[in-house]
């Protein structure tokens, strides 16, 4: 069975099938809405029709065009006798040596793509956040909140406090007792799905600062170190993606008006090869 | 400008009850309020939604009867004759109140009714609701997205003066109704317009906490619309119960703007309180839907069971979790029995615990409980947005809000006043499920965090608190939980 592979985009982004069915297109049609049926009876999350593909995946890199700025080093007042010895550092633009750009989010925007059950099946029940030499590791996160929880850990010899207020869902404000010890650690499990990362703060030490996106789908990934990213186990459709950045949010490009594209996944992967990012694209020196 | 939902009283002076109901009415006019003509006993006013026209042709006609039977019924006084002023927005009408007519000013008046029926003596407009654009560029939302969203929300929620349950949401509408709408009573005498006779001079009419006074309060009135709530006994940041509501109604919140609201009737009170949950909701499906429309370019026109499946239900879910899950959300405070010497040693091992670095309550309080700790950059979830990362910053940002940057200043324990509360209770729930909307985090274990103190770790603290704040406080410690009283209060 395929997934709604002759969908086309409505110029409004919205997706749409043809009026006109197929006999084969009927069949398929019905494969999915069993399939759909079948998933949700089975598991207490969402995903659609079985598969026998392991889906799409869809890579790139970013990467900066200009010399790497400079990471300003952050006041650190607060723990000074287990902090100071850190170098922290801003990390809201981190570019490296050899000009990749990290910690850009990128995601399907599109609502409603299905997820194959193999790609539920392989994605782990939890995503870390780590406070670890006075930081948050790593500063970009994301989840799949139908599927996996935040799992957040205190490694530092004090107390950390991890607070954010995700639209429409319960406030978190939690401490975390000094490691090693009892009460490091805690499972916060998010109710809805977000359409931009939400910041992370700890209110004891305000140089830190992580971002979390939290999705209804696995299709997201953020930029590594090198500036790659790959989403996987897509399914064949036209999607539309979104890139995020914590300089700018929505990060406008001209290929990519506020930071979307509709781009066509299908045969054995997408690759979107370079994409370059001006200085003045991450309001850098602005 | 407002109009009664139903029957006015009778003007009479000699009433007590009448007579500050006209007071209030007049302020009501003062603020471009609802012209509330003279009628006699036993008329009923027409509902407001009947359309603005007809109103007047009615408030006309109640003239002419009015003066009709005051021309029937000898006066007392010099109230015959009498000619009366009223203003209404920029204009003055008047009415002439038991003057003798001839046909011709019979002709007159008749004339003057349909002209006020046709025209108005001044253009009724209901208070609407104000667009959430807090921290926004208004140029930024387009014309068409502002309308759709206030569509949206008008249909879902209705109008200050008309207000709507959505579809599947535990709200209560006849309590609303008394809330909502103009100062006034209905027929059975019941009071109406609750939350604007209380709460507007504060809240705002659209409850975000950004009335006529907020600018002078410190701290500022809560803005109901993001739905975060200070002082609760639920934990993980759930939504508050309506008994946490009611008791910061009627005890008001210490060392803030917010009185007592004890005086009102358990009914008034019951309204209100629903009326705010309802602000809430409301403000938080704004939120949903400034994100959605402005910031995903969502294609318009809206759809409504998007909006109600998407933005309404999951926020509604969250108000019914802790009602629905109380085990695990609802904190209930069981104070210890401790004789004067276990109560010594409670003290001392809370002292103990507050300098311990589990919690970290130094940092904010200071050593002694003075407020003065090394974090002085505080700042609660509806001020944080406001505060740039330099000055320069911060002074651009302040034109996106209603109110300017306020910082937040831990408390104090020897000033003994606390803003939740001064009970043991009180300050245990404080401290084990944190200020939500503030850097207070909670102490206590809940779902979702494992808290760093035990329930008894809690009470010691709580004891070591209290203990500093007896110590320079005039006001003795129980004076809020003497036996009756504290009956009345729960």
């Amino acid at each position: 069975m395929q997934f709604g592979g002759r969908n086309r985009v409505q110029p409004k982004g919205t997706l749409r099938r043809s009026r006109r069915w197929s006999r084969r297109q009927w069949l398929r049609a019905t494969g999915t809405l069993a399939g759909i049926a079948s998933g949700t009876l089975m598991a207490p999350w969402h995903y659609a029709a079985a598969s026998q593909r392991h889906g799409i995946a869809v890579r790139g890199r970013f990467l900066y065009d200009g010399p790497p700025p400079e990471l300003r080093k952050l006041t650190v007042d607060k723990d000074v006798d287990c902090c100071g010895k850190f170098d922290i550092r801003d990390e809201s633009l981190m570019v490296l040596p050899q000009g990749g750009v990290a910690n850009v989010y990128v995601y399907v925007r599109s609502r409603g793509v299905p997820v194959a059950v193999a790609t539920a099946e392989k994605s782990a029940r939890q995503v870390l956040l780590d406070n670890r030499d006075c930081i948050f590791k790593p500063h970009c996160l994301a989840l799949w909140y139908l599927r996996q929880d935040l799992y957040i850990v205190n490694s530092d010899p004090i107390a950390q406090n991890v607070a954010f207020s995700p639209l429409g869902d319960l406030p978190a404000n939690i401490v975390l007792a000094p490691a090693p010890g009892e009460n490091t650690e805690a499972t916060w499990r998010f109710r809805r799905g977000q359409t931009q990362p939400f910041v992370v703060l700890c209110n004891y030490h305000p140089w830190e600062k992580a971002y979390l996106l939290v999705r209804d789908n696995p299709y997201f990934a953020v930029s590594g170190d090198d500036g790659g990213f790959e989403i996987a186990g897509l399914p064949p459709g036209d999607w539309e993606f979104q890139l995020w950045h914590e300089r700018v949010n929505y990060l406008n490009l001209r290929d990519w008006p506020q930071g979307r594209r509709i781009i066509r996944v299908e045969g054995e992967g997408v690759d979107l090869g370079t994409i370059r990012l001006r200085p003045s694209d991450l309001a850098v020196g602005g | 400008m407002i109009w009664p939902s139903a029957v006015r009283r009778k003007h009479d002076d000699s009433d007590p009850e009448a007579r500050a109901f006209a007071q209030a009415r007049d302020a009501d006019r003062c603020r471009g309020g609802a012209v509330t003509l003279p009628k006699p006993e036993g008329a009923f006013g027409p509902p407001p939604s009947i359309p603005y026209n007809i109103r007047m042709l009615h408030t006309a006609f109640s003239i002419l009867v009015s003066s009709e039977m005051k021309r029937k019924i000898p006066q007392n006084g010099d109230s015959a004759g009498r000619r009366q002023f009223i203003p209404c927005g920029d204009h003055a009408c008047f009415g002439i109140v038991g003057a003798r007519r001839s046909a011709a000013s019979q002709a007159a008046l008749l004339m003057l009714a349909i002209l006020l029926s046709l025209g108005g003596c001044s253009s009724y407009k209901p208070p609407d609701f104000k667009l959430n654009l807090e921290g926004r560029d208004p140029t930024r939302v387009k014309p068409a997205q502002r309308e759709a969203i206030e569509e949206m929300l008008t249909d879902l929620f209705g109008t200050p003066d008309d207000p709507r349950v959505p579809p599947g949401l535990d709200l209560d509408l006849s309590l609303l109704q008394r809330a909502a709408g103009p100062i006034g009573r209905d027929i059975t005498g019941t009071e109406r317009g609750l939350f604007r006779k209380h709460c507007v001079v504060c809240h705002g009419i659209s409850g975000d906490g950004a009335g006529p006074i907020a600018e002078m309060l410190n701290p500022y009135p809560r803005d109901f619309r993001q739905g975060v709530f200070k002082f609760t006994s639920v934990a993980g940041g759930a939504k508050p119960l309506r008994s946490d509501l009611l008791r910061t109604l009627k005890r008001g919140l210490p060392g803030t703007g917010m009185p007592s609201f004890s005086p009102l009737s358990p009914e008034d009170l019951d309204a209100l309180v629903e009326y705010v949950r309802y602000l809430s909701i409301r403000g938080e499906t704004e939120l949903f839907l400034l994100r959605t429309v402005v910031d995903e370019n969502e294609p318009l026109p809206l759809q409504r069971r998007f909006v109600l499946e998407e933005g309404v239900r999951p926020i509604a879910a969250l108000w019914r979790l802790a009602e629905e899950q109380p085990g695990q959300y609802v904190i209930v405070p069981q104070r210890p029995k401790l004789s004067p010497q276990e109560l010594a040693a409670a003290i001392e091992r809370g002292k103990a615990l507050y300098q311990e670095t589990r919690a970290q309550c130094v940092k904010c309080h200071g050593p002694d409980g003075r407020g003065d700790g090394s974090e002085t950059e505080l700042f609660d979830d509806w001020n944080k947005a406001k505060k740039g990362i330099t000055d320069q910053q911060t002074r651009e940002l302040a034109k996106w809000f209603a109110l300017p940057l306020q910082s937040l200043r831990p408390r104090n324990f020897h000033d003994g006043l606390f803003h939740g509360g001064g009970r043991p209770e009180d300050i245990y729930l404080r401290i084990y499920i944190g200020i939500p909307g503030t850097p207070m985090p909670a102490a206590g274990p809940a779902p979702g965090t494992p808290g760093v103190f035990t329930s008894d770790e809690i009470w010691d603290l709580t004891f070591y608190v209290l203990s500093l704040a007896r110590r320079t406080s005039s006001v003795p410690e129980d004076v809020t939980v003497s036996a009756g009283a504290s009956e009345k209060l729960r």
